[in-house]
Formats: C-alpha cells, sequence, structure tokens
C-alpha cells in the first residue's frame, strides 16, 4: 500500500513538443530562409531574437546531453573528438557536441526517421563566465570552416557586489553585439522584438523558480528526474514565449498536486538533493533510489537555478526572484532592455560560485532546511569543470552545518567515467548510515 | 653569478621574509600572473608570485575535487602546510577555474588577513575592457590604500610602471641573447630569471639582472647547443623536466609561458596620459593566457614569430594536466607549428612528471629533429 | 545467536562465524569465476573451522561488493557498514576505520555507537588499493609478501608520483634505470600508496585512534608508510581481512551498539 497518491505530470507532453520542435526548427530553418545560430545555454538568446521571429538556436549543453542519452552515438562522437585531438577532459558536453560535427550526424533524430547531418550554424553567438566558453566555441568554428562569433564576458564579480561600470561592461559588449549581429547577417535590428524576448526571459525564469519551490512540501510534488526534462526547455531558449507560457502553466499544475498531495514518490520516507548535472546516461538511479528506498531527490541548486532565478530577500530568505516587469516596470528602449537582461542574469544563482564557493554553500544549506532533506548526493562530475568548482569545499560547509553527504565521482556526458554499480553501492551505504529501511 | 637567480627561486621563503624584516612592509601572495603589480609596488608592497613546490602531498584531497590541475593543488597544499605563513594578504586577478580554487580555498582555510579578488575581464578583444578594467583598478587601488594605510599618489604609481617596466626591458635583453647561434643561457637558466622575478622585488631583481648581462655578453655554455628549441603552454617551473630535456642534446632559446614570455613581454606604455588607464590597457593587451584569448587566437601569429626569431626547429608543449583552456588551444597551435615546419612533442605536467617515460618520448622527438637535419 | 557474515570481497570470499561477539569460525577462498561455489566452499570452510553444521547458523549477512551472489543471506549490508559494525567491536575506541583492500580502499568515520558519520571511496584507481603493491612487486621483480619488509629496510625517501597506476609502473621502471635501490623503490611504492589513503581518509577527516582492516594491512611496509603519513597511530587487527564479514555477522546477531 502506498503512502501517497502519485499521478502522471500532464504537461509533460506539452514539455515533450517543445524540445521535438526547437531541434526541428533549428534543423529546417534554412529552408524556410531563416537563420540557425549556436550558443551556450547561458548565453543571452533574447539578443539574437531581435533578428526576426525565424532565428533559431541551438544551445551546446542540452544538445550534448541529448547525444549522452544515445549510447552508442555518444561513444562515436566522443572517439572522434578525441581522433580530431582534443583532450579527454574537456567538457564533454562539448566533446558529444564536436563529435557531431566531426562526424557530420545530427544529435536529433525523428522517431521512425535516419540520422540527418548536422545542421551548420550561421553564427556563434555565446556568453563567458567558465574559462573555457567561448574556447569551446573557438574550436565549433574551427570545425565548422570558421563561421563568425561574438561573445560577452559577464564574469564581472557576485551579484551581491554588482557595480554600475559591471553592469556597463555588459550593457556595452551588448550593444557592440547587435551591431555585429546586423553586420554578420544583414539584417535590420528590430528592438520590439528584443524587449518581448527579455520580458519572456524574465518570465520564464522566475516561473520555473517558482516551480521549484513547490517542491518544499511534503510529499514532493516532483522528483529530480522529472525536472530535468522540464528545467532544460529554459536551455533550450528562455527567451521564447512557448517557454515562458510553459513555466506560468506547469506552475498552475504543481500547485494543484501540492494542495492535492500528490507525490511524486509514493513512497516518499527520505528527501535529499544532489548538484551538478546527473550522468545522463544514468538517470534510472534515481528510480533506483525511489523504489529501493522511497528517496526522492527534490531537486538541487543545478536543477532550480541553473536556468531559474532566485534571489536573497530583505529577511534572508533564498527565493524566486520576481521579475522587475511583475513589479510594474516597462521597457521602452534597447539600452534599457540590454540593462534590465544583464542585470537579471547578474543575479543568477549558479554565476555565483565561480567567484567563491561560500556563496553556493550558503544556498544549498538554505536549501537543505527550507525543503527539508535529510542528507546531500554531490555528484564529482569530471564532464564539468565550471560546476564542479568548488564543489568539494561546498561538501566541507554543508557536513558543518549537519547535513550528511555523500559523493559519487563520474561523468555527465561520457559515460566511461560513471560507474553504475559502484554508485549504486554507494548510494546503499548511504542510506544504511541515514538508518532508511529498505522498502519491500 | 647567474646561479643567483636558482638560489632566489630555492629560498623564496627565506628571501621574503628578510624583505619583510628589513623594509617592515607586507608581502602579497598572489596566484596568477594577471596581478597588476605596479600598483602594489605604488602602495609599497611585495608581490610574490604563490607556486607549488613539485612533492607528493596529501593535504588538498579534501579542497579541490581531482579533476582540476596539478598546479592549483600544489599551490594550495603550499598554504595548507604553513610554508606562506608570512604573508600578509593574499590575491588573485581573474584567469582560470582551476588557479581560483587554490585562491578560494586558501581564503578559506589558511589564516591571511587581506585577500583580493580582481576581476580581471575576459574580453580582452573588446574595446569595452580597458574602461571596465579602469574601474575595478581604481577600486582596488583604494582597497589597498585602506589595506596599507599608505595614499597612492598618481607620483606612486608612475614609480611602480616604471620599477616594473625596468625589469621587462631588462628581461627582454636577456631574451634578445637567446637568438644567438651560441646562446649564452640555457632554458633552465633563463626560466629561473623570470621566476625570479616573480618572487623578489622589483629593483632588486633589475640590479641582478643588469649584472647578469654583463656576465652574458661573452658566457657560453660550454657544451653542444644541439636542437634549438621552443617551449610553451602552460605553468611551467619544473626544472627537473626543462633539464633533462636540455640535456639530451638541446637547448630551449624561447617560450611561451607564463612563467616566461608571457610574464614580462609587455611593458606599460605611460606617454603621459592617466597611470591606471596605462596600466590597465597592459594587462588587456599582453599576450594573453589561452583562457582570455579570444574570438581570435592572437596567441597563434605570436608564437609562430617567437619561433621563427629564435630560430627554432621544434617545439616542446606542455600543459598542466586538466588545463582546458590550453587544451582547447593545443590542436590548433600544433598544427600550425607543423605548418610551419616544425616537429612537436606534446606532454602533460603534473605534480612530478615520470621523468623515465618523458625522457624516451624526449629522446625519440630530438632523434627525429637530427634525422630532418640530414635532410 | 549464532550468525554468518560473508564477504563477497574483488579478491576473496570471506566467512565469519560468531556467537556473542566471539568468533567460532572462519573460512577464505579465491573467488572465481564460479562466484556460488567459491561462496559455499568458504561458507562450508568456516563451518567447519567452527565445528558446527548448517543448521546451527540462525542468520546470514552478506556483504562486500558481491553481495547479492549470496542466495541463502537473510539480509545484506554495505563494505562501509559492515567494516564500521565490525572494526567497533574489535576497537569501540576508533573513531576512523581504513580498509584497504584489493582493489578498492575506504574510509569511513564513525561516532561512539560506531554508526558510520562520513565514508570516502577511493575512486576507480587502483593506485589506493592492494592491485596497486601487486603491480609494482611485479615490476620490481620481488614476491609480493617480501615488498613490505624490503621497504622497511629503506633509508631513503624517493619521491614518486602515483596518479595512476599506470603511471606508477612506468615510473617504477624508470628508477630501476636510475638505479635506485630496490628497497628505495619498495618504500616509494608504499608513500605513494600511503599519499592516496590519507588523502582519501583526509576527506572525511582522520580522528584518532584510527582502525587499519583489509588484507593490505598485512604489508608492514605500507603500515609503515601510513603511520607516517597519517601522523597517528593505528590500530590492526589480527586477520584484519575478516573483519568486514565479522561485522555483517555482527548486524546480523542485531549486536552492533
Amino acid at each position: 500500500m502506498a503512502k501517497y497518491k502519485t499521478a502522471p505530470l500532464k504537461s509533460w507532453q506539452r514539455a515533450k513538443e517543445i524540445r521535438t520542435e526547437y531541434y526541428q526548427n533549428y534543423a529546417v530553418a534554412h529552408e524556410k530562409g531563416g537563420l540557425r545560430w549556436a550558443g551556450g545555454a547561458w548565453t543571452f538568446d533574447a539578443i539574437p531574437a531581435g533578428l526576426g521571429d525565424d532565428v533559431y538556436p541551438i544551445t551546446s549543453e542540452p544538445y550534448g546531453a541529448t547525444i549522452a542519452f544515445q549510447k552508442d552515438f555518444s561513444d562515436r562522437c566522443l572517439e572522434a573528438t578525441e581522433r580530431a585531438g582534443y583532450a579527454r577532459d574537456l567538457c564533454a558536453y562539448m566533446r558529444n557536441y564536436w563529435g557531431s560535427i566531426i562526424l557530420n550526424e545530427y544529435g536529433w533524430v525523428d522517431p521512425g526517421e535516419e540520422r540527418k547531418p548536422f545542421p551548420k550554424p550561421d553564427f556563434v553567438w555565446q556568453d563567458h563566465i567558465c574559462c573555457s566558453h567561448a574556447k569551446w566555441y573557438q574550436v565549433v568554428s574551427d570545425l565548422e570552416g570558421g563561421i563568425p562569433m561574438y561573445c560577452i564576458d559577464v564574469s564581472v564579480g557576485p551579484y551581491e557586489h554588482t557595480t554600475e561600470h559591471g553592469l556597463e561592461y555588459l550593457v556595452g559588449q551588448m550593444h557592440d553585439g547587435i551591431e555585429w549581429l546586423e553586420k554578420t547577417t544583414g539584417r535590420k535590428y528590430d528592438d520590439e522584438k528584443l524587449i518581448e524576448a527579455v520580458n519572456n526571459t524574465c518570465r520564464s525564469t522566475s516561473a520555473w523558480a517558482k516551480v521549484c519551490a513547490l517542491n518544499q512540501a511534503i510529499p514532493a510534488p516532483l522528483e529530480e528526474k522529472t525536472m530535468y526534462s522540464l528545467y532544460v526547455l529554459g536551455t533550450l531558449q528562455k527567451s521564447s514565449k512557448d517557454v515562458a507560457d510553459f513555466y506560468e502553466e506547469l506552475l498552475a499544475e504543481v500547485q494543484d498536486r501540492v494542495d492535492n498531495q500528490i507525490a511524486a514518490v509514493e513512497n516518499e520516507q527520505v528527501r535529499v538533493m544532489t548538484d551538478t548535472q546527473p550522468p545522463w546516461g544514468f538517470l534510472r538511479v534515481f528510480r533506483y533510489m525511489a523504489s529501493k528506498y522511497g528517496c526522492v531527490s527534490v531537486g538541487s541548486l543545478y536543477t532550480f537555478a541553473l536556468i531559474g532565478n532566485w534571489i536573497w530577500d530583505d529577511e534572508g530568505n533564498f527565493v524566486p526572484r520576481p521579475t522587475p516587469q511583475s513589479q510594474g516596470l516597462v521597457i521602452k528602449d534597447r539600452d534599457q532592455a540590454l540593462r534590465v537582461l544583464a542585470e537579471w542574469e547578474l543575479s543568477k544563482p549558479e554565476w555565483q560560485h565561480f567567484y567563491h564557493p561560500k556563496y553556493k554553500s550558503d544556498m544549498m544549506i538554505q536549501i537543505a532546511k527550507d525543503w527539508k532533506l535529510d542528507g546531500v548526493m554531490l555528484h564529482y562530475n569530471r564532464g564539468c569543470e565550471g560546476l564542479s568548482l568548488g564543489i568539494a569545499e561546498n561538501r566541507l560547509a554543508i557536513l558543518d552545518s549537519g547535513f550528511p553527504v555523500m559523493v559519487f565521482e563520474g561523468n555527465m556526458g561520457d559515460e566511461r567515467e560513471f560507474d553504475e554499480a559502484r554508485t549504486t553501492a554507494r548510494i546503499d551505504s548511504f542510506m544504511e548510515s541515514l538508518d532508511v529501511p529498505k522498502l519491500n | 653569478m647567474i646561479e643567483t637567480f636558482q638560489e632566489r627561486y630555492e629560498n623564496r621563503h627565506e628571501y621574503a621574509k628578510q624583505w619583510k624584516d628589513k623594509t617592515g612592509g607586507k608581502v602579497l601572495g598572489y596566484f596568477c600572473t594577471y596581478v597588476p603589480e605596479e600598483i602594489c609596488y605604488a602602495a609599497g608592497v611585495l608581490p610574490v608570485r604563490i607556486l607549488g613546490s613539485h612533492e607528493p602531498q596529501d593535504v588538498t584531497e579534501p579542497h579541490i575535487f581531482a579533476m582540476y590541475c596539478p598546479f592549483c593543488r600544489d599551490c594550495l597544499a603550499q598554504g595548507l602546510q604553513g610554508r606562506y605563513d608570512y604573508l600578509d594578504g593574499i590575491m588573485i586577478a581573474q584567469s582560470c577555474l582551476h588557479i581560483r580554487q587554490a585562491f578560494t580555498s586558501w581564503d578559506l582555510h589558511v589564516p591571511t588577513d587581506w585577500s583580493y579578488f580582481l576581476p580581471m575581464p575576459h574580453n580582452v578583444q573588446s574595446p569595452r575592457a580597458v574602461p571596465y578594467l579602469v574601474e575595478e583598478l581604481k577600486v582596488f587601488k583604494k582597497a589597498l590604500e585602506v589595506w596599507t594605510g599608505n595614499t597612492i599618489t598618481d607620483d606612486d604609481l608612475k614609480r611602480g610602471i616604471e620599477l616594473v617596466n625596468r625589469d621587462r626591458q631588462l628581461m627582454k635583453q636577456v631574451y634578445e641573447l637567446r637568438k644567438r647561434e651560441e646562446p649564452p643561457l640555457s632554458g633552465l637558466e633563463s626560466m629561473y630569471m623570470v621566476v625570479s622575478s616573480q618572487l623578489s622585488d622589483k629593483e632588486d631583481h633589475a640590479r641582478l639582472v643588469e649584472e647578469a648581462l654583463k656576465e652574458l655578453e661573452d658566457r657560453t655554455l660550454g657544451r653542444p647547443i644541439g636542437q634549438r628549441l621552443i617551449i610553451l603552454g602552460s605553468e611551467d617551473d619544473d626544472h627537473e623536466f626543462i633539464n633533462m630535456v636540455e640535456s639530451c642534446g638541446s637547448t630551449f632559446v624561447i617560450d611561451d609561458h607564463c612563467t616566461g614570455t608571457r610574464y614580462f613581454w609587455d611593458e606599460v606604455s605611460l606617454n603621459g596620459g592617466d597611470p591606471l588607464t596605462a596600466i590597465a590597457t597592459r594587462y588587456v593587451n599582453r599576450i594573453p593566457c589561452p583562457t582570455k584569448d579570444w574570438p581570435l587566437r592572437t596567441r597563434l601569429p605570436h608564437i609562430l614569430g617567437l619561433a621563427k626569431d629564435w630560430d627554432a626547429t621544434g617545439a616542446v608543449i606542455l600543459q598542466q594536466k586538466f588545463c582546458d583552456p590550453h587544451e582547447l588551444d593545443i590542436p590548433a597551435i600544433k598544427s600550425a607549428l607543423e605548418e610551419q615546419g616544425l616537429t612537436t612533442l606534446f606532454l602533460e605536467l603534473d605534480v612530478t612528471v615520470p621523468i623515465g617515460q618523458f625522457k624516451t618520448r624526449v629522446e625519440a622527438f630530438l632523434e627525429i629533429l637530427d634525422e630532418d637535419d640530414l635532410f | 545467536m549464532i550468525t554468518t557474515g560473508i564477504d563477497v570481497g574483488a579478491k576473496n570470499v570471506k566467512v565469519v562465524i560468531q556467537e556473542d561477539g566471539k568468533i567460532l569460525g572462519k573460512g577464505s577462498v579465491l573467488a572465481g569465476l564460479d562466484m556460488g561455489a567459491a561462496i559455499s566452499e568458504a561458507f562450508d570452510a568456516a563451518l567447519k573451522d567452527a565445528g558446527l553444521t548448517r543448521d546451527k547458523i540462525e542468520k546470514i549477512y552478506a556483504t562486500g561488493a558481491g553481495r547479492n551472489e549470496v542466495k541463502d543471506a537473510d539480509d545484506s549490508y554495505t563494505e562501509v557498514g559492515a567494516d564500521a559494525a565490525g572494526a567497533a567491536h574489535l576497537f569501540p575506541d576508533a573513531r576512523t576505520v581504513i580498509d584497504v583492500g584489493a582493489e578498492e580502499g575506504r574510509a569511513i568515520r564513525i561516532d561512539d555507537r560506531g554508526k558510520v558519520v562520513d565514508f570516502a571511496i577511493n575512486e576507480r584507481c587502483a593506485a589506493g588499493a592492494g592491485a596497486f603493491t601487486e603491480a609494482m612487486a611485479r615490476a620490481l621483480e620481488v614476491p609480493l609478501e617480501e615488498l613490505g619488509p624490503l621497504s622497511l629496510t629503506s633509508t631513503k625517501a624517493v619521491a614518486m608520483n602515483a596518479q595512476c597506476a599506470v603511471f606508477g609502473e612506468s615510473e617504477v621502471v624508470s628508477l630501476i634505470h636510475q638505479k635506485t635501490e630496490k628497497q628505495d623503490i619498495a618504500r616509494a611504492v608504499h608513500d605513494a600508496m600511503a599519499t592516496r589513503i590519507t588523502s582519501m581518509a583526509r576527506r572525511v577527516g582522520v580522528e584518532p585512534p584510527v582502525a587499519l582492516i583489509g588484507g593490505v594491512a598485512y604489508n608492514p611496509g605500507f603500515v609503515d608508510s601510513l603511520k607516517r603519513d597519517l601522523e597517528v597511530e593505528v590500530m590492526i587487527p589480527d586477520e584484519p581481512e575478516f573483519i568486514s564479514a565479522l561485522g555483517a555477522a555482527l548486524l546480523a546477531a542485531g549486536m552492533t551498539k
């Protein structure tokens, strides 16, 4: 007899559709006279939106994860990248992505169809905070025959020390970027489209954070494995109206689940969070935790805040950041749109640990308290230097605050560096140490 | 007299402590060569670069995940083991994530009075970088003033600039001599000269280099030069490795390392302008670390130029294991060098290198170069 | 209550039969390809050693990487839980348990009730486990059991980079070429491995007293290096390779604190 009632998520189907359309639109953009561009999940995708409605992005990290799901294809991609002389310890997403360029095979395959050639982007539009971000795209540009690239440096220090000149540095690069886009594409830039895309960015990233905040409920309405399929839309195109609308609809559904005590894990008896990207090819580990121990992972700073925007409020609570538009701001022109966008993104929680692990530790400890956790599982992810940065210090700080921590080593996108059996053995040890009785 | 630099390298801690006793000034440990030393000198502070000791250690595992470079772990180990207990402060200028962890873990676990993070811009090819950095340097200058209690005037800044520039000019003269058919110093000796500059009071170092220049004027190595090599890549003060390569029948004549040319190549050009703007311009325009070398790879033509001007026939490309920024440039650099007719050898550095295994590869590499000479 | 603990490790199956905390019998068999046969064989050996028959055993708990292979187990515990239970029984004061087996090293911090507070396991690397010393002994052409005593005669520390076993082997070879004394190389091997284990142990925090268990605890050269590195005394039980099995047997009897 299950402890809680459970039900599939109704929004699931729509999430799947948005993702499918995204990869299809990118692939066929040229057939309709449109443009294709490539950039990272954190790039300011609202800016190229000003080039028109027929301009479609592909973001490298979710694309790399999509490949990682397809183990055979991923193996071929990783090998192709290594053969081309790129080191094995580089970003695993990018090694999958570069491999797909080298092999000239698209990582997205429509059901029942053959794998198609990789659709070459017209330009690169990237941002830079991890010390490899811009470098990734130099390689993309090299492999794609020298396509033009533009990259915005956002590393102006932690949000709590934001300065006027730091903001100006970002906004200046953005203005220059718009000129560059016009010159590179030969298109006229539309500020109205930019303003709408900025409004969507704020809306989608704030709404997703609100969805995650609902997971404080017991039982948790969502578990992390499902959340991965939802937050990913923000990494594809946070500035799109579809994505912003989707998160607002999802918010209503998840609120309904909370009100009716609909659980994600029917026998929830222990609550944990993880951190950094999971080993994408092995998400069944979450199912193992749920079925064997009634363990629900309620999320992570990663799922909450890679895309979701949060802020410490005046009372010291860690809360979804309200959008400036919801507080009455109406963006009137390009400069204001860019300033709002820059200022908004600088508060992204997942950008703070780049300056010091203490920022991330504080947020994680607060999540552990507010989401009522029993323990924390940290993925020491060999595939991502940016998000594994400072993770050992986060571990020490979380332990100091009284929460048990388990560590497992692996790689988000290179299955050769993940040992499933040893990881589940480690989960067993962790659950034993938390005195969690086995179900069945 | 050339051995003085090696002694300074080996006795870095004694030197800094003596400097402190003698002057009563503050010593600032820094983690990356993007730190504007000119401003430190203007404040009367001695900046010394924190480097590793190339010894196995077991103290950093709780603090830095093993996928980050051995150099950052080696540096942190020095702090955790108390070898830098004389430092009054630490700082870093933003560069790669790896070394930043050495800084932040040091900040958390090694008691230090003062620590500073300077958000050095990455987009150094953007016209927006200099104005941004000027503002950050103002903030930094103010922080130094509060810390030391000394007001930093424009004259102080100019003095700092002249002091550091002087050492740079002298080092460049030394490097000019390495163009000779018979370079008067080895790559190892040269490495000691550059790195000792990072560990010494600049005035003192410049004086030593001036003396050394006199000695170098008609010095020879007293051994065959063998193959002329360029060495390039990430941080490298692995004397054991450099020495091994040179004792296999070769001489490093030029480098692109932050423990070499990248550190001192570019001067601050004041031209009667605002000192902070001049300093900012120098750090934005210097030969970059790969983490800042985008969207264009400006290091490519620079490295090719060095190889040509110093008449190198082969290139040893080194990187600290797991150094992502370098790993992302190496395929491009390797093929550019090979197109220019240079044979390359790629090796990864760890805290200590497996000398025997590397020696085999170095000897094979030199054999190839020797054979090339025959045809 | 008479109970059995079966530890199915990477290299050996070890069985302990206990009653009221007293060991009645032990058995150890090399784990071959037929795991089921090895388990039965080791169990039979332990029964014989104890002078008991199978029906006298009230409960069986399994542990070790292959614990799911023990078909008649009443329950199982992970190596971490079993290590902690076994070590805490023998050394009630121990606060840190280090287990170095054939292919894995573990460090476990336990509280005054023998409960696991934190643990670390070395990752996908043989440089911190028994397999490393075996490979290095081969490279040195010294029988494994002589490697430890040999290294104790060394008077000189030679640094060696043991980031991985592959590198380790080529380093040993190059040290041989450099005419480094064999005993100094043996010590370098143990020092490198101890550095690796100490690094891992520092992750959970080395709180004394420390108990060292697992088969590698027989190697006096490693123990010497480890003590030097940890800078604390280490307690080693007799027959350290059976502690995990003992822990499982104690857990089966509900005999943990």
